[in-house]
């Protein structure tokens, strides 16, 4: 029988030495990440939330003007303007977004799970997307978008809907105004007008599923087969084992997605930039909160008020995430916990 | 042996990722001037085919140099104002920056620039003031201060295709109402799956069309901004009409199909080689389309076809407008605060501009497709030949030499000015419904906000 040494034990002073270097030449590879993270990560981090209570333009020094930036924000809440637009801008999207890319995601790993021919050429072609460049992935959205020439335009006028605006309109599809556009339509007043930017950006974030279609489909594989073999013994159809046993199983992967899948959706700025050519157009309808803080940072050069909403974009997300953590007892399955 | 062998390597990794960030530094530094020539560091905005042209003036002024060596960095895209504020802060600046957004009024109110008269004497600023069209004049002054030297100016006007004209019996409208009139014969109301429109204004051209139709945005005497001016309310409602006439959905869908891939297409040119239409009768552009117009003939050529004819008209104005009218912007030099070679950057600009010799700068305008900002330069026998081989120029030439042609208001916060004021003109074309003055008032109060806050803000400082 072999005896394996399973941990370093140091022994006596010669011991205590050589650990003592150990730990050294640990310290030593690590260092270019650790001083790469304390001067580049955790001071700016610290640092914006000082300047989130000074004006500062980048050339003068900073001034201290206490609650003057989030006062500001509350006002733009209240007022529905600036960082109010943006905040709802960015709900719109990710109370869309997110869910939908769950929803997809789950039924794309389930469909990709069936045994049938080719699969792995089916599972490579769904993944695909995921791998293009995020600008070279907006410009063929831009193309399929057409509102002319466009295949999305083709594919709903199968479904007898009239060619829609797409990114250049501000109107979105869950919204009072579509309410009356709907009512419009239905009198015969006017065309069938529905979607606009928000929309179209939903869709390109639905795109790029892939990469939780492969965290589901890792997840499908572990649900223990005893489970459905039981199931079935019991007289469960499919949706009903769907249901009761690989939703279930998926929930702390859901979880995993929806905090990490919120996160993403609140910091998007690249797609968005590409495709309202960093502006928020049309009419601001694309002015989420990433860009907006860019614009206040970079373009208006006004950190404080960038930095403040910075910081209050990380409490919310902050306080999101920790929601989702405590309704987590409520709905996600946890199979080895106690 | 073991712990040298693991000292060895930890050190090699921390030398070979500082080496990583230095050596580009090193590299870059093997580009400096020559002995006995001192250098002047020039940051500027332009990327593709028009940095060709930037190194080409540089190469030219440093063969023409003995005393100063111009280094040319292209810091392009939007982080320019923070890596200028950055390097101005910590105290190193470049000794000159080319610039085209209307950003001047901030960097000056914010400290970051030199006067003409602080960088190369108060002679120079009547030196300038002579040299400088009106448009050019206007470009470089901030609260009457000269702060920057233009080097090129952008113009717009309105292009037409001729041969299409010609074939409906139209003339190239004088007036807004003859506009109307060519607009309405050439595509009339009623055609949602129209192929062609004769014209649709573009939201994002509020400016030209306000200041054609006699307004002002900004008053700088009592600095007050003055979007729901009646003149500016009758540019904004005019562009309304067009939504109003085709329906607001048809208008966005036609304008978004040529907005699939920016600034690659002019939608004038016909797509199809047997056309000899395009998406528009009308266009409003500026003078670097006019390089376009003359691919696409040489294109036709080239395959044995007749291209059709095109022209270009100032943007006419309506009864009470102003004639010769327009937006105009620019690029532009300033010296930073803090710059170490002044001279030496006060010398580049004399031989961009024109001011050393005004057949180099026709040169570097004709090979930019720019503008000159001095009539000497216009007039120069140079620009004249340049001007005769491209006929459509001319018109965007008597254009930058009018003096109702203005650039954006040069107040504080200028580019929250500028999206704010494009933004409710979007807003308006897209809904033609709402009230353009309503929506003109409620952008005038964000932006007087914002100007008010960013004045309270150098109020303070100043008073440190």
């Amino acid at each position: 029988m072999t005896n394996i040494k399973l941990t370093y034990q140091p022994n006596g002073i010669a011991g205590m030495k050589r650990n003592r270097e150990h730990q050294i030449a640990g310290w030593l590879f690590a260092a270019p990440w650790v001083i790469g993270f304390f001067v580049l990560v955790l001071t700016p981090f610290w640092a914006s939330l000082v300047l989130s209570f000074c004006r500062w333009d980048m050339i003068r020094p900073p001034q201290w003007v206490g609650f003057e930036n989030y006062l500001r924000l509350a006002d733009e809440i209240r007022s529905q303007t600036g960082f109010g637009l943006a905040l709802r801008n960015t709900l719109y999207y990710s109370l869309l977004s997110v869910p939908l890319s769950v929803v997809f995601g789950i039924g794309l790993a389930i469909m990709l799970s069936w045994p049938v021919r080719g699969q792995a050429l089916f599972r490579t072609i769904f993944f695909l997307p995921s791998m293009i460049p995020v600008v070279a992935t907006c410009i063929l959205w831009m193309w399929l978008f057409d509102p002319q020439s466009g295949w999305v335009n083709h594919a709903i006028g199968w479904l007898g809907l009239p060619p829609q605006n797409w990114l250049h309109q501000a109107r979105s599809a869950v919204s009072a105004e579509s309410a009356a556009v709907v009512g419009n339509a239905w009198s015969g007043q006017a065309p069938l007008a529905l979607f606009g930017s928000k929309d179209a950006l939903v869709m390109i974030s639905l795109w790029t599923v892939g990469n939780l279609m492969v965290i589901y489909l890792a997840a499908l594989h572990d649900v223990p087969q005893s489970l459905y073999e039981a199931a079935e013994l019991d007289g469960a159809g499919r949706w009903r084992r769907f249901w009761r046993i690989t939703l279930p199983q998926l929930t702390p992967v859901i979880l995993f997605n929806l905090v990490t899948g919120l996160i993403r959706s609140v910091q998007t700025f690249t797609s968005i930039y590409v495709l309202s050519e960093g502006t928020g157009a049309p009419g601001e309808s694309l002015l989420v909160i990433a860009l907006h803080i860019f614009l206040a940072a970079f373009v208006d050069l006004d950190m404080g008020y960038a930095s403040a909403m910075a910081w209050l974009l990380f409490c919310a997300l902050m306080l999101c995430t920790w929601l989702l953590f405590r309704s987590s007892r409520h709905w996600v399955y946890y199979r080895f916990a106690n | 042996m073991v712990k040298f062998f693991r000292i060895l390597v930890a050190g090699s990794l921390i030398v070979a990722s500082c080496a990583a960030i230095l050596l580009p530094q090193f590299q870059t530094k093997s580009n400096s001037a020559p002995p006995n020539r001192s250098e002047v560091v020039f940051w500027h905005f332009w990327g593709g085919e028009d940095r060709d042209v930037v190194d080409r003036v540089v190469e030219r002024f440093n063969q023409s140099q003995s005393e100063y060596w111009v280094r040319a960095v292209a810091v392009p895209g939007n982080n320019l104002d923070a890596k200028l504020f950055l390097s101005v802060a910590g105290g190193n600046p470049p000794d000159l920056v080319n610039q085209d957004d209307p950003v001047l009024a901030d960097w000056y109110g914010r400290g970051v620039l030199q006067t003409v008269g602080e960088f190369a004497g108060d002679q120079a600023e009547s030196q300038l003031s002579e040299f400088l069209l009106p448009a050019a004049r206007r470009l470089a002054q901030v609260d009457g201060r000269w702060v920057a030297v233009p080097n090129g100016l952008d113009v717009r006007a309105l292009y037409y295709n001729a041969s299409l004209l010609e074939e409906r019996g139209l003339q190239p409208p004088a007036t807004l109402a003859e506009f109307d009139q060519v607009i309405r014969a050439l595509s009339p109301p009623n055609n949602p799956n129209a192929e062609m429109f004769a014209y649709l204004p573009d939201p994002r051209r509020i400016l030209a069309w306000g200041y054609v139709f006699g307004g002002d945005f900004f008053d700088e005497k009592t600095n007050r901004v003055r979007l729901d001016s009646p003149e500016i309310i009758a540019a904004l409602n005019w562009m309304q009409e067009f939504s109003r006439l085709y329906g607001p959905d048809a208008v966005a869908r036609f304008r978004q199909s040529e907005q699939s891939l920016p600034g690659k297409t002019f939608p004038l040119l016909p797509a199809l080689a047997e056309s000899n239409v395009g998406r528009y009768a009308f266009l409003l552009d500026g003078q670097w389309r006019t390089r376009d117009i003359e691919s696409f003939a040489a294109a036709r050529k080239a395959r044995g076809l007749a291209a059709p004819r095109f022209g270009v008209c100032p943007l006419p104005p309506p009864d009470g407008g102003r004639s010769r009218s327009g937006w105009v912007n620019g690029n532009f030099f300033v010296v930073p605060r803090g710059a170490k070679n002044v001279s030496g950057a006060w010398a580049f600009i004399r031989f961009w501009i024109g001011l050393e010799s005004v057949d180099q700068a026709a040169r570097t305008c004709a090979e930019g497709g720019w503008i000159p900002v001095s009539s000497a330069v216009i007039e120069s026998k140079s620009f004249q030949d340049y001007l005769g081989q491209h006929p459509l120029m001319a018109t965007f030439v008597e254009l930058a030499d009018s003096d109702q042609v203005f650039p954006y208001p040069q107040t504080r916060g200028a580019m929250f000015f500028k999206r704010t004021l494009e933004t409710a003109a979007e807003e308006a074309v897209s809904h033609p419904e709402r009230s353009s003055a309503q929506i003109l008032h409620d952008a005038g109060l964000r932006i007087q906000s914002q100007l008010d806050r960013l004045q309270k803000i150098e109020r303070a400082a100043d008073a440190k």
